[in-house]
């Protein structure tokens, strides 16, 4: 029987693999931050309905949305060398336009691609922010941005938290398509060594391995995360000492505070 | 000069006149009663008091203080909110804060207080309103005549000059309004100032000091609960009380 799959293959090559895990997760961590603040941005944006800018907002989401992940990595590959092209032409400056490494491409069309769907994602855990949570808020005194602060972004962010993992973990793959931008990672090493002994099948399994271990991983982070934001179904009840205790010291505070104006005056 | 004056409040939702050119004083721990049929402007006239609601036009003044309730103001507002606190119809706790976490809320953030000055005080309204064995219950965990009992006690924690109530009781199970009354009766004699819109028309005959029957967006009638209840003068209030059967009705039927 040839040697069809070579099963040995598939698991002594993931540590050559493994060498370009951090350009992997460099291009996450960075395409993550662009997005996930872009995506604020956008989706405040298009709540409070800002003139002009929300009009832009919603075309630059349609378009991100209606496009390739592959296509915007060919275009800002070679777009933003072209726009820096005629920008030293024209205003006679000298950017360097091949002194730009790849990376920085990827991570600007993986982060913006993905900050148009994080930005509806954010957007509507914004508007599901029940209206009498905020105004709870207001008649307590609270300023508008502490209302942002204190109710609308945790309790949107509860409700963000597991699209939002979707997303990131879209992005973890949508990494592997960086090698069109000449970023040589997880995949791209894959491609290469595939290309020395023609065994591709064997790569690609290597890498679903790897992809699908990561995923994993961050599938149980966002679970523990998720259980620390949510609510308790149960609820936490007080133990019998503790609530003497808090009794006990009720009383002794009481006794050495004054009474309340209102009823010192008998006003009833 | 009285404790809270309102003046020449009024209020439009497009051409329908809401309130119209309100003038209203309260005494210092009056319990002021708005009763009147729905869609009169009761819930409106308490929520343009802490700007929930723009209104067209009034001031409020507390003491010397004096505010205009049209001002676009942020800072303004802000100050306006600090004399007044708010019982909401729906409680409107936050979900994602416990009991007593729903009660440091504003002493924490608007109060600037410290955690622990703020917890004891917070644990000492909650203990008033009965919920102290609850304090790390969620509203999810919570009957809604409890959740009312500790938005009452997140209200007073803040010592508004004036408590103002929008239906406290309406959005209750029938079994749990009494708890709730009691609880409002209990705060009404320690001497807070409250104005309360509300439909349960035995309690307000017992608890409040005043009562002011609104329609059309003009009070109609204004007086003790015994004058309003006992010799209504005026007779759209006379037709109001027999429709929520606190009067006998000649062509009473069902």
């Amino acid at each position: 029987m040839p040697n069809l799959f070579d099963l040995k293959l598939v698991f002594t090559q993931i540590p050559k693999l493994l060498e370009e895990l951090p350009v992997t997760l460099e291009l996450v961590f960075f395409a993550l931050i662009i997005s996930f603040l872009l995506g604020v941005v956008i989706a405040l944006i298009r709540v409070a309905n800002v003139p002009v800018l929300s009009k832009i907002a919603v075309a630059f989401v349609s378009l991100m949305r209606g496009t390739p992940i592959i296509v915007q990595l060919y275009a800002t590959y070679f777009g933003i060398p072209i726009f820096l092209r005629y920008v030293n032409y024209y205003r006679g400056t000298e950017y360097n336009v091949n002194g730009i490494p790849g990376i920085v491409f990827a991570i600007i069309a993986l982060g913006l691609n993905h900050s148009a769907f994080d930005s509806e994602t954010i957007r509507s855990a914004i508007l599901s922010v029940d209206k009498g949570q905020i105004e709870a808020g207001k008649a307590l005194g609270m300023s508008n941005f502490q209302v942002f602060r204190r109710i609308i972004f945790p309790q949107a962010g509860e409700v963000a938290l597991l699209p939002l993992g979707n997303s990131i973990i879209g992005l973890i793959k949508g990494t592997s398509l960086a090698f069109s931008c000449g970023v040589v990672e997880m995949t791209a090493v894959g491609k290469i060594l595939a290309g020395r002994n023609y065994r591709y099948f064997e790569v690609y399994v290597s890498l679903g391995i790897i992809y699908w271990v990561i995923t994993l991983v961050l599938e149980f982070i966002i679970k523990r995360l998720e259980k620390k934001v949510r609510v308790p179904k149960e609820a936490p009840e007080l133990k019998a000492e503790e609530l003497e205790a808090l009794r006990k010291n009720l009383q002794t505070v009481s006794a050495a505070r004054p009474v309340k104006e209102g009823v010192a005056n008998g006003v009833c | 000069m009285a404790f809270v004056e309102i003046r020449d409040l009024s209020k439009k939702f497009g051409d329908n006149q809401v309130l119209d050119h309100i003038d209203l004083d309260i005494e210092k721990g009056q319990v002021v009663a708005i009763i009147g049929p729905s869609g009169t402007g009761k819930s409106t006239l308490i929520r343009c008091l802490n700007r929930l609601e723009k209104p067209e036009s009034g001031s409020i003044s507390f003491h010397d203080q004096k505010y205009d309730l049209t001002t676009k103001n942020h800072k303004e507002i802000l100050s306006l909110r600090q004399h007044t606190e708010m019982v909401f119809q729906q409680f409107n706790l936050l979900k994602n804060k416990n009991a007593l976490e729903n009660i440091m809320e504003g002493l924490v953030t608007v109060k600037k207080l410290g955690k622990e000055e703020a917890r004891e005080i917070a644990l000492r309204e909650i203990d008033k309103v009965g919920m102290l064995d609850r304090i790390n219950h969620y509203p999810a965990h919570l009957s809604g005549g409890q959740q009312q009992r500790v938005a009452i006690a997140r209200a007073l924690s803040m010592d508004p000059e004036l408590l103002l109530m929008d239906e406290p009781t309406s959005a209750l199970d029938p079994e749990l309004v009494g708890e709730v009354l009691l609880t409002i009766k209990t705060i009404a004699q320690e001497g807070n100032t409250i104005l309360l819109v509300t439909h349960e028309m035995d309690f307000v005959r017992k608890v409040a000091d005043r009562v002011i029957f609104l329609e059309n967006g003009k009070i109609v009638a204004d007086g003790t609960a015994k004058e309003i209840f006992d010799k209504p003068s005026n007779e759209r209030l006379r037709q109001f009380l027999v429709k929520v059967k606190m009067l006998e009705g000649s062509e009473y039927n069902i």
